[in-house]
């Protein structure tokens, strides 16, 4: 069967995917590597000169940049656990049976965030969190809290709508993952023990493993390139309290035109997002 | 005049000015445009008071010449950005916007064209141009670089410091501040109460922190970004002496001032909930509408404050210059509408209008300060004002960034103003050793 397909066949489906992908993906990715190796920078391309790694040994050793990792990796480390912990809660209780409308009405209720575009959620968060005139303030009876100004609040403020914005692809992606258990399964697994924590570690969690694996991948990623809302709520700051990776990038690429740097630090930003995602997959999926 | 009145009234004094009075020197601009008409100039404009202005009154431009401009607008913190990207890909803009710290960087790239390529051909030229007209403290930082002018000054401001006169009588003050000191020491006590504020600056992490705020205090206590060899200067008693100062002054500024940009600190004065603000010429419009205002009768503008050093205020504006990537028809439209934009015709409308011009000639009537209470003040602000208020060389864009992050790290108390200082010039010589200015191969121009 296989080999009746000819090879013209083969070419025209496959084709012409892998020349946008070429063109969208490959040819920017070679230029930016490109780039990283010279002395390249938009005000002063009279100067564009090969340094080899030069770039990459400045962001190695540029403290500024590996705080904004450190940022991020924080970022990382406290939105995704409270995003998996309540996106857990959420599909356990979408997963009970009965009240089918109403859970279709929050399933639909789920996507809104995620489709709330992020420069939007940026915006939504400077007038809501707003000192004097916010409805946050208002709900927090007039408490005054200074949000945007304040280094530990801002970054408080950015976890709130990271949160906010993903825990429902968390939920419904477990959810999803839930659905994946055989009914007779899991009705043998609760007729065993009345414990629901143990219904849900020896039944439930290994159908879950393969979509946290995903939701680890994905969110790692979106932390590391998280731009558009942070950018639109605080651009970085105070200070730099709120300066992840990839606003610093911008920074370095597009404020001082330095695309030389910004390139090297995006590459580096690139391979540790590739290792990350290997560690993922082979520490998690060996376990299952 | 009201307003209502003016755009047939002012458009037809206008064009009369620059035509037909001009045709008394055997010039018009609708004869020198003719071999331009149906041409298009591209041109990037903000999205503020100045810009809106002659936006309102160009209608009466196309109309007289056929040439059409389109106007690209930006905020202003993409501005820079969005022209560098269209220069250097060899894009569509005929115009340069240019704030007086990109003039260094436009000019060295070659980007911009000097005004002497127009001023030297008759058939363009305006007789009426007299370009010693603008205020040479203007001309000079925000159009000219390294001794040639390339830009006419366009939308331009200074600092001003906006008070709030029924806030000051009721507590017993009778002006407003002459010096940062009396400000600080003793308007400040008496006016932080009640949730109120006796002053807010403005210090947000972009332009703002490093123009409105950290150049702000180091200029009047006598400090400076750099010494005359160009190495940094703030670890210099005076520097460190404007920046204890801010530190200093914070306690009557309201909490998180360091995220209070432009549009903040014009809200919180226009609300009423802090009573003085340093702040551009070009937000007078705006805090003087009862419809943008709450304290709109109660405004009163006064020139910044002294420091030990003297009175040294805030400068900033643009300037518009002639593309070179421009083809000569469009430069020469171009030329045509900077020269007709910025001339000493059209200047009486662009101020009724909500513009600031450049034009010595424009404030020479007393009774324009009876309207627009901004003028005395903006005039002797711009007799002795630092045209290195900020450095404008092409470095800047990478320094402004740098101050922008430390000057916040010091006003948060991350770190003294000393370590911050030191921190911030070691970083800020680095990109001026890397640029060449200690090897001697750039000239020591700021």
């Amino acid at each position: 069967m296989r080999g009746k397909v000819s090879r013209k066949t083969i070419f025209a489906f496959i084709g012409p995917a892998v020349i946008g992908l070429a063109l969208v993906g490959i040819a920017p990715l070679a230029y930016a590597i490109w780039t990283s190796l010279h002395f390249f920078n938009l005000t002063k391309l009279r100067k564009v000169k090969f340094i080899g790694l030069d770039n990459y040994g400045s962001v190695l050793s540029d403290p500024v940049f590996w705080e904004a990792m450190g940022r991020t990796f924080f970022l990382l480390g406290t939105a995704l656990p409270l995003q998996i912990a309540f996106g857990l809660c959420i599909s356990l209780v979408l997963h009970q049976p009965g009240l089918s409308l109403l859970k279709s009405l929050t399933r639909l209720s789920l996507v809104l965030p995620m489709a709330t575009t992020y420069a939007v959620v940026g915006l939504l968060g400077q007038v809501m969190f707003n000192q004097k005139f916010g409805v946050v303030n208002q709900l927090l009876g007039g408490a005054g809290i200074n949000w945007i100004g304040d280094p530990t609040n801002a970054f408080a403020m950015i976890i709130f709508w990271d949160v906010w914005q993903w825990t429902p692809f968390v939920a419904l992606v477990l959810l999803a993952g839930l659905t994946m258990v055989p009914g007779e399964v899991e009705e043998a697994a609760r007729l065993e023990t009345k414990k629901k924590w143990i219904v849900l570690r020896h039944v439930q969690l290994p159908f879950l493993v393969p979509g946290l694996v995903a939701i680890l991948i994905l969110r790692t990623a979106d932390t590391l390139k998280l731009f558009d809302m942070v950018f639109t709520l605080t651009r970085g700051g105070p200070g730099a309290s709120t300066e992840f990776i990839s606003l610093m990038i911008q920074r370095v690429g597009f404020r001082g035109f330095d695309q030389g740097l910004a390139s090297a630090q995006a590459i580096i930003l690139l391979i540790i997002t590739i290792v990350l995602a290997q560690v993922y997959i082979r520490v998690f999926y060996k376990e299952v | 005049m009201k307003l209502n009145r003016l755009p047939a009234a002012a458009a037809a004094a206008a064009i009369f000015a620059t035509g037909a009075l001009a045709d008394g020197h055997g010039w018009s601009l609708k004869k020198a445009a003719e071999p331009y008409a149906g041409t298009t100039v591209d041109v990037v404009f903000l999205l503020r008071p100045g810009y809106e202005a002659i936006e309102a009154m160009l209608p009466a431009f196309e109309e007289e010449t056929g040439i059409n401009i389109n106007i690209i607008k930006h905020p202003y913190e993409n501005a820079l950005g969005e022209q560098v990207r269209d220069f250097v890909a060899g894009g569509d803009l005929d115009i340069a916007l240019i704030d007086l710290v990109w003039i260094g960087n436009f000019a060295e790239n070659e980007w911009i064209l000097p005004i002497d390529e127009f001023t030297s051909n008759e058939a363009l030229v305006d007789p009426d141009l007299d370009i010693d007209d603008f205020f040479p403290l203007v001309l000079n930082a925000f159009g000219g670089w390294n001794g040639t002018i390339y830009g006419l000054p366009f939308d331009n401001y200074s600092g001003l410091l906006f008070y709030n006169t029924c806030i000051l009588e009721e507590a017993g003050f009778d002006g407003p501040p002459q010096t940062w000191q009396e400000l600080k020491d003793v308007y400040g006590p008496a006016l932080t109460k009640d949730g109120k504020h006796a002053f807010a600056l403005q210090s947000k992490r972009n332009e703002t922190q490093s123009a409105d705020s950290f150049a702000r205090v180091i200029w009047p206590f006598g400090g400076s970004f750099l010494d005359e060899n160009f190495r940094s200067n703030l670890l210099s008693e005076e520097s460190q002496a404007g920046l204890m100062f801010r530190q200093d002054l914070m306690q009557y500024m309201p909490d998180g001032i360091v995220a209070y940009d432009h549009a903040e600190t014009v809200n919180a004065f226009a609300q009423g909930d802090v009573a003085m603000i340093t702040e551009w010429s070009a937000f007078y419009s705006t805090v003087v509408s009862p419809e943008t205002s709450k304290v709109a009768d109660c405004v009163a503008i006064a020139p910044e404050p002294t420091g030990p050093a003297g009175r040294k205020p805030a400068l900033g504006g643009f300037s518009l210059a002639v593309a070179a990537q421009a083809d000569d028809d469009e430069r020469a439209a171009a030329w045509l509408f900077i020269q007709w934009a910025t001339s000493k015709a059209n200047a009486g409308e662009y101020l009724e209008r909500g513009g600031v011009p450049a034009r010595v000639s424009a404030y020479a009537d007393p009774a324009l300060a009876e309207t627009f209470k901004f003028i005395p003040a903006l005039v002797e602000s711009w007799q002795d004002g630092v045209p290195e208020f900020r450095p404008r060389f092409a470095e800047w864009p990478e320094i402004t960034e740098i101050v922008q992050e430390w000057g916040s790290k010091i006003m948060l108390g991350e770190v003294s103003t000393e370590e911050g200082a030191r921190i911030l010039g070691e970083r800020m010589e680095a990109v001026l050793e890397e640029a060449g200015y200690y090897s001697g191969d750039k000239p020591l121009a700021q």
